[in-house]
């Protein structure tokens, strides 16, 4: 597992040097934090140079499974065909999924080229906060990132990261129920093409 | 000549169109797939697949290459001239939907910033309004058509241009028609200046986008599914500017 405790001490630093700026103060400062907290863990476990592509991939997977709310992504992800899913399919779906996330995540953390987060408003939309931040990128124009969070007792999760306005949960719904309906709305047939993608994908 | 030009190439986009025939919607009493049919906005899927197969063929083995050897060969500080001079040359355009959209601030900002562009800007080369505190925006007849009201429309592949609407088809039609300086070069019989334009602004575009398109193409499971969701959302953003530096609260 990653080192669960340091990410904490790091969110917790974080969310200490970032409290007193007042740009957070307003509806809640930790959800901001957080976001930081996961990007500067990430900068320093996975981002880093010289890792092998399978220790990176570890490390990634153990931080991803750690910050994102898989199961409530999976069920957006697969709407209507959730609930006609057997056990044994979510759990594979739920697999699949983390596998294909991983191994894209991998590749964009091995390609890491100093961009830094820099954190934007912090609102409350119903349960969830959404997180608005900036994703500064040297000699290239700025890409605005948005996370939604959710707390979750201690600490927070994320359901959905919108890039540039667009929502990769949203965005992944409509090619995953795309490839439902050319596969005749079958589970089967839409987990066959997602075993092939992330072998395809897969490093190394 | 870009009038009947223009007119040709909407008017095959349409024939193309009976010819591929359209998608057939589910059932109406199953209300989960109806809903998901009309979410996704795409009745004539199978003519625009056809296109994007098309387009994909196309950019694999031109578009795509050509942009990425501007990139190995022309360094950055080159390439930010031709993205500022591209800009600079559809201030106008933009300058004229601030307008329609009633927004005078925004027009105010697009108006200097050509000014200053054009004039100390070695003819819009160098944007020196950026860094002087006035950033770019963009604006087009389709962002315009939606702020006064009007629906996106079907999901339209263009031949070329890729990912687009109804609406935002006809602005791009209105766009071209109606620019000032493609109605000059026109006027004057120099249509080698418009065609070079906009492949000038393609190129950059399509170098813009080449990391972006990649990484859409290897997460997603059905490419064509994928960049339709991503076009359709970014458009929603753009017209309500959440995008832009000041359009951000």
């Amino acid at each position: 597992m990653l080192d669960r405790r340091s990410f904490l001490t790091a969110v917790l630093a974080v969310s200490a040097s970032v409290s007193a700026r007042p740009l957070l103060a307003a509806p809640a400062p930790d959800a901001g934090a957080f976001i930081l907290g996961l990007a500067e863990s990430a900068m320093n476990t996975v981002a880093i140079k010289d890792l092998s592509d399978a220790e990176r991939s570890n490390r990634f997977r153990n931080l991803f499974v750690d910050t994102f709310d898989l199961p409530e992504i999976s069920r957006f992800v697969l709407g209507r065909y959730w609930r006609s899913a057997s056990e044994a399919q979510r759990t594979e779906f739920q697999k699949l999924f983390e596998d294909i996330q991983v191994y894209t995540w991998t590749r964009r953390f091995k390609e890491y080229n100093g961009e830094t987060l820099e954190l934007g408003t912090v609102k409350a939309e119903g349960e969830d906060f959404i997180v608005d931040s900036q994703m500064k990128r040297a000699k290239l124009a700025p890409i605005n990132v948005s996370w939604r969070v959710r707390r979750s007792g201690e600490t927070f999760h994320i359901l959905d990261i919108i890039v540039e306005g667009a929502s990769m949960a949203i965005t992944f719904r409509s090619d995953y129920s795309a490839v439902l309906s050319s596969q005749g709305g079958k589970m089967d047939g839409l987990l066959d093409v997602m075993r092939k993608k992330a072998e395809q994908i897969k490093l190394g | 000549m870009p009038r009947p030009v223009a007119l040709r190439f909407v008017a095959s986009v349409f024939a193309v169109a009976l010819v591929a025939g359209c998608a057939t919607p589910p059932p109406a009493d199953d209300k989960e797939a109806m809903a998901e049919w009309e979410q996704v906005n795409d009745p004539l899927e199978p003519m625009n697949r056809t296109i994007f197969e098309f387009n994909q063929a196309v950019d694999k083995a031109l578009l795509k290459p050509v942009a990425q050897g501007y990139r190995w060969a022309v360094p950055q500080f080159g390439r930010d001239r031709v993205r500022d001079f591209v800009r600079n040359l559809r201030a106008p355009v933009v300058f004229v939907n601030d307008v329609l959209q009633g927004e005078p601030d925004r027009a105010m900002q697009t108006l200097m910033r050509f000014a200053f562009n054009t004039g100390f800007g070695i003819g819009g080369l160098i944007d020196v309004a950026e860094p002087g505190g006035i950033p770019y925006h963009d604006e087009d007849f389709g962002q315009t058509f939606a702020v006064w009201g009007m629906g996106e429309g079907p999901y339209l592949v263009l031949p070329i241009l890729g990912p687009s609407n109804a609406r935002d088809g006809v602005g791009l039609a209105t766009e071209w028609l109606s620019d000032p300086f493609n109605l000059y070069m026109d006027n004057i019989g120099q249509d080698w200046a418009i065609w070079t334009r906009a492949g000038v602004a393609g190129l950059e575009k399509r170098e813009r986008l080449l990391d972006t398109l990649d990484e859409i193409e290897r997460s997603s499971l059905d490419y064509y599914s994928a960049l339709r969701s991503t076009y359709r959302q970014n458009r929603t953003a753009e017209i309500k500017n959440q995008l832009d530096a000041e359009g951000k609260r």
